[in-house]
């Protein structure tokens, strides 16, 4: 990249409120108490699957303190993600789908007094027969969950075909096909959801919620509480992390607004851990029946796969996931001849949905589990089958993909260089080994979650001799840093310090609109609107300095705070002095840009998903020491090699590659929610469903290929999504290498590894 | 049922009135208004509402408030000395180990004790000593260079001092 | 959150200690650190009328070592106390240990070793090394004292020979005769912050001819509804020969006496393989001690 010469770009910039967040001083929605706020409570069912027969909350509307109580008849109104298909309301109705489903709420002075009204409430149930698991769920005879879906359990179905599947099968030269399951698990982000909603007189709602879509809210609270979207603002205070988890509104958020425009008082909803546990919306556990081929050579011939994902007891973000596990056995390899076949089950459980590589990380799993026994069993290493097969520079899927730029095959090389894969795989002493897996995800959607044609991001940048500058963007910093992100490229393009660049996001009435921070969207989206806005307001001031200099606009560029000639050194001046001229003249000095990301489409159901500006490809190398005694896997060294594009800042890059990292290490080791047979959750807590603490994680080592896609903003792609991907199949190929054991559910526990070995050896 | 009490919270003194059910997070963030301290399970599982109670990192979600009447208590907001912050907050800061910042109170709090107890920990150390915080967001590496660096810095700090 | 309330009490001596707890016996329950305690008010598990809080009591807390009388530690002594102390190093590397693997940095400073003890929890961390230590309890009230062998100290899942009125006032850990080390061994899921899937605390002495099984304990854990010592191994194990054969034999016989159940957090029949790994690891560990290697 010699030839591009950043300032602000590439370099470990210092988030602007890490220091408000080292202070404690930070303002997340629980921190927020308004005049007179009372604080809500949700009643919850005791029943996994049942009619309600009826709801008594006489008792404890009579209760001191008690302000108001709501149930689900007073707000009907059915809403989702997806608008077309909407199952949900913001509490139960005529029956529960889960245990611990909301059925009311309250709202008192004193959380106290709020809890002690749930019990004062009395519900009558019909129970219905549970079903936890999918196979269960579309028995013949099933009760269905929802009486008005048309299949009965089956929530969504879908078919997809391309090429010809069966022929490449007979012409392979080696076939596996085998099932995969993988896990039931949450995001466990570390602020449980909160939000505070207010009324005022003008019937105006205004809501703060750790939420990472407060437009898809937005949206959401209009349908649930019946109200022009003119007359509800959210806002988005510091959010303590989402991983996809607060990508759609939750129950909390519209029973905060039901009980605030009952009690005409502001109301405060929080969760407790069980709580987020019931909200949930993880990643999707599915049963996966694969079949893949290569010919002699190690080329794969076709892939066919059958999704079996249990949903849970709601739509949700269902449809849209089905749908992106059909778009990811097409990527990072090229396949010619792909078949899919999945469905989606409504199943007693709460209910999953968009978790951080949402729709990649179950297929990746078993695909790249499956290359590595292909190539062991061509007798060829892993490495070069992958490496076969991954895509080039450019590349065309036969689902009609397009991927813009590619630096896969570089990820390979130099992860495989870095780890010493090449001298450890298949060479370690039994109980220790290596895995490689690759993997990519898309940065963006071409699609609105509902149908649309506007622009999915925009940016607002006004220059102002007194404020400065203020960059205004609907996009959401949930933590992963999006604020900085933008900040950096606004400075990069007008020219000026990191730190003089002010951020509003988040906000539904103060900033323009943008779709949310999910599929990895908000660089290229919001970045690149943007660099639009800035490239018109250096347009709007060049002319003026030029006249003050005597000199072509054309011949100016802006740096160091200054506007200056590229052909004469002398010729310069402060860039604040052209503001400050262009606004004598003309006026306020602001620019909008937009994005509106290429929209391809195929000619099929579901063809429309998968479509991304551009993609980010990562490739992991996993080395495992198992305890062939007691079945324990330690992973004791990990590297990555990432295409991020250009690293906007290598610090935060690096921080999402290493969150990514462990988050799918817990997944792959410890991580279940587990369930009794009458549908609760055995472990809604943080010591029985056990992420990883900092004595777990492995030696990490992370590093960013060089790379550039041309047609993103400053060359970047998505950093936080696709490097999840890999790390689970990295972990259990490398367990494979160590024992000879392979692993086709997860997590691995010690207990699965120990039976898998004495399995072994009575073979 | 209710008591008046006195805490010792970052040096100033409050008096309180507490119910004996009361949890020190919870007077700290709701009665106190020091909401730096966070919540994230409510039973001990997360260390996001660490504290210091006389230089001891302790679960404030499961302390009640009036255990620790005459105890010097030392929450997030206590760790800067005024305008200065603290290195240990420099370093968290300087390391890229914030990102949604809900752990953070906690991690710079354990760091804070663990540093008192053994200035110049080793990586093993370290994970010892901070494995009660639970962080989801960066995997701990940018962390654990932190606290490492934030030893450096405060090792220089003494040796100016001195 | 809204709890049953309770009363509090903040005795400052021993007196006043015994005094409430003599009043409020059935009512009362006893607050060391809260880690146990305050979960299971948290979860509506337990609701006690009234809570004494004994962080307060200084004739509670302290480690003394004796090279005669042996190690003595206070009842309110934090966990970390004893994870730090020099003498417990010295006197009781394993407690030393098994302290420093209990839950986290912040629980270590909270939980006295009482408290996890007094719990009755059957994976509690330091009871399966107090048992291989053979350690003795000395168990007051107003008005009296008595010791009693803490393999005699759990009756039941969660219940203690404690009696209404008595408290846990210290541990004794008689000293280590020479050719005799204790080790600790466990598993849990992950690297820390663990309810251990299983827990084992040995003690191996040797006879002059550094290779005859002298005296043995096996002290489990989460492997029945106590901590409870592996009698049966023990008998069989005394006398033998030390070699890799006896330590694969008092696995396999400490497996044999472990009862176990499936539970969230293992299956029995994996409880009993780990059960067997651990003790003979332990012994192997503890041989190694001995031997000074």
């Amino acid at each position: 990249m010699s030839d591009r010469k950043f300032s602000v770009i590439g370099t470990d910039q210092v988030r602007k409120e890490a220091p408000d967040k080292a202070r404690g001083e930070a303002i997340y929605a629980d921190d927020i108490r308004l005049p007179r706020m009372l604080h809500g409570r949700i009643k919850r069912s005791d029943y996994a699957h049942a009619r309600i027969i009826s709801i008594d909350t006489s008792a404890a509307e009579a209760l001191p303190g008690v302000k108001a109580v709501v149930v689900g008849s007073e707000a009907p109104q059915k809403y989702g993600i997806v608008p077309q298909a909407p199952t949900e309301t913001a509490m139960a109705i005529d029956k529960v789908r889960y245990h611990g489903e909301p059925v009311a709420a309250v709202a008192a002075t004193d959380p106290d007094i709020a809890e002690k009204a749930l019990d004062l409430i009395e519900v009558e149930y019909e129970p219905l027969p549970v079903y936890v698991n999918t196979h269960d769920a579309i028995a013949e005879g099933a009760v269905a969950l929802h009486e008005d879906n048309k299949y009965g359990n089956i929530a969504y179905q879908a078919r997809q075909e391309f090429g010809e599947v069966d022929k490449a099968f007979e012409e392979s030269h080696l076939v596996i096909e085998k099932t995969y399951k993988t896990s039931y698990v949450n995001h466990v982000f570390m602020e449980p959801h909160s939000a505070v909603a207010r009324f005022d007189d003008n019937g105006d709602l205004r809501m703060w919620s750790s939420t990472q879509v407060p437009h898809y809210l937005h949206t959401m609270l209009s349908k649930v509480m019946d109200m022009p979207m003119a007359k509800i603002h959210v806002t988005v205070p510091n959010v303590g992390g989402g991983f996809g988890g607060k990508g759609e509104a939750s129950n909390n958020e519209l029973i905060a607004a039901l009980l605030s425009r009952k009690a005409r008082r502001p109301v405060k909803v929080i969760y407790s851990r069980r709580e987020v546990f019931l909200q949930h919306r993880g990643r999707h556990p599915i049963e996966m029946k694969v079949k893949m081929g290569v010919d002699k050579e190690g080329y794969i011939t076709a892939i066919d796969y059958d999704g079996l994902m249990d949903g849970g007891a709601y739509g949700a973000w269902g449809i849209i996931i089905l749908f992106y596990t059909a778009a990811m056995l097409h990527l990072p390899y090229k396949v010619k001849n792909v078949r899919f076949f999945g469905r989606r089950i409504y199943t007693n459980k709460p209910t999953c949905g968009p978790m951080r590589g949402l729709g990649g990380v179950q297929p990746r799993f078993a695909l790249e589990s499956m290359m590595d026994e292909l190539a062991i069993k061509l007798g060829m290493s892993p490495y070069e089958l992958k490496l076969k097969n991954a895509i080039d520079k450019k590349h065309v899927t036969v689902s009609g993909v397009h991927v813009r730029h590619s630096e896969y095959k570089k990820c390979l090389e130099e992860v495989v260089s870095e780890s010493g894969y090449l001298d450890k795989h298949g060479k370690l002493p039994f109980g220790k080994g290596v895995g490689l897996a690759g993997g990519y995800y898309i940065s963006g959607t071409a699609y609105t979650l509902y149908m649309s044609y506007k622009p999915h991001s925009t940016a607002l940048i006004r220059l102002d001799s007194e404020s400065g500058v203020t960059l205004q963007c609907g996009a959401t910093d949930i933590g992963q840093g999006s604020n900085m992100v933008l900040a950096m490229m606004c400075a990069e393009k007008l020219g000026l310090p990191y730190e003089s660049i002010h951020v509003i996001s988040g906000d539904t009435k103060n900033a323009p609109f943008d779709l949310g921070s999910f599929a990895s969207r908000v660089t290229v989206a919001a970045g690149s609107a943007v660099c639009e806005a800035a490239d018109k307001l250096i347009e709007q001031i060049l002319p003026i300095a030029g006249v003050a200099l005597g000199c072509r606009a054309d011949q100016l560029a802006v740096g160091n705070g200054e506007i200056y000639s590229i052909y004469e050194k002398e010729i310069r001046m402060p860039f604040w002095d052209a503001v400050e001229k262009y606004i004598a003249a003309h006026g306020p000095l602001s620019a909008t840009g937009s994005y509106t990301p290429p929209r391809r489409t195929g000619d099929f159901k579901g063809g429309n998903v998968g479509h991304s500006p551009t993609y980010g490809f990562t490739a992991h190398v996993a080395e495992v020491d198992v305890d062939t005694e007691t079945g324990e896997v330690k992973v004791v060294n990990y590297n990555e090699a990432g295409d991020c594009g250009q690293p906007i800042n290598p610090l935060s890059v690096e921080g999402q590659v290493e969150g990514s990292i462990v988050m799918a290490m817990g997944q792959a080791l410890y991580e279940e929610i587990k369930m009794t047979p009458d549908g609760r959750l055995m472990n809604p807590n943080l010591h029985d469903y056990k992420v990883p603490t900092m004595r777990d994680i492995p030696n990490i080592k992370t590093l960013a290929v060089e790379s550039y896609d041309e047609d993103s903003p400053f060359g970047a792609k998505e950093a936080g999504e696709g490097p999840i991907q890999p790390t689970i199949p990295a972990i259990l190929n490398a367990i494979y290498d160590a024992i000879g054991v392979r692993f086709t559910e997860m997590p691995v526990t010690p207990e699965k590894v120990l039976a898998a070995l004495a399995a072994k050896g009575q073979e | 049922m209710k008591k008046i009490i006195t805490l010792n919270i970052n040096g100033d003194d409050y008096d309180l009135a507490i119910k004996p059910t009361d949890f020190l997070v919870d007077i700290v963030r709701d009665t106190v208004g020091l909401t730096g301290t966070k919540k994230g399970c409510n039973i001990g599982d997360c260390g996001a509402c660490t504290v210091l109670v006389d230089g001891r990192p302790i679960l404030s979600c499961l302390t009640l408030a009036m255990s620790v009447v005459g105890k010097k208590i030392k929450t997030i907001e206590g760790v800067a000395d005024g305008p200065e912050l603290d290195p240990v907050q420099q370093a968290f800061i300087d390391k890229g180990a914030i990102q949604c910042g809900f752990c953070t109170p906690g991690m710079i709090l354990s760091t804070t004790a663990l540093l008192e107890r053994n200035p110049a920990p080793t990586e093993e150390e370290i994970k010892h000593g901070l494995a009660g915080n639970i962080c989801r967001c960066t995997g701990y590496v940018k962390i654990i260079d932190a606290v490492k660096h934030a030893a450096v810095l405060k090792t220089k700090e003494g040796t100016d001092v001195r | 959150m809204h709890l049953e309330p309770f009363e509090y009490e903040k005795p400052n001596s021993l007196v006043e200690l015994e005094a409430l707890l003599s009043k409020h016996a059935d009512e009362a329950r006893l607050l060391a650190g809260g880690t146990d305690l305050l979960v299971l008010v948290k979860e509506k598990i337990l609701s006690p009328k009234m809570i004494i809080d004994i962080g307060d009591v200084a004739a509670l807390q302290g480690i003394t070592a004796d090279p005669a009388k042996g190690l003595t530690i206070l009842a309110g002594t934090k966990v970390s106390t004893i994870e730090h102390s020099a003498e417990v190093k010295e006197f009781a590397p394993a407690l030393s240990f098994a302290a420093a693997q209990l839950g986290s940095s912040q629980v270590r400073h909270m939980a006295t070793m009482a408290g996890n003890v007094c719990h009755g929890s059957p994976s509690a961390e330091t009871s399966p090394v107090l048992l291989a230590h053979g350690a003795v309890l000395t168990i007051a009230k107003a008005g009296g004292e008595r010791e009693l062998p803490i393999s005699d100290f759990w009756l039941a899942y969660r219940k203690t020979a404690l009696a209404p009125g008595e408290y846990l006032k210290a541990f004794t850990l008689p000293a280590l005769p020479k050719n005799a080390a204790v080790e600790y061994a466990f598993k849990g899921l992950r690297g820390a912050m663990e309810i251990d899937m299983v827990n084992v605390g040995v003690y191996l002495e040797l006879e002059e001819d550094l290779e005859t099984v002298k005296e043995v304990r096996i002290g489990m854990g989460a492997v029945g509804p106590i901590p409870y010592r592996a009698v049966k191994a023990e008998a069989e194990l005394k006398g033998m020969k030390v070699d890799d054969a006896f330590f694969a034999k008092a696995g396999e016989l400490a497996a044999a006496e472990a009862t176990p159940i499936d539970d969230v957090r293992a299956t029995a029949d994996y409880r009993k393989k780990l059960m067997s790994v651990l003790t003979r690891r332990a012994f192997s560990a503890a041989f190694a001690r001995i031997k000074g290697e």
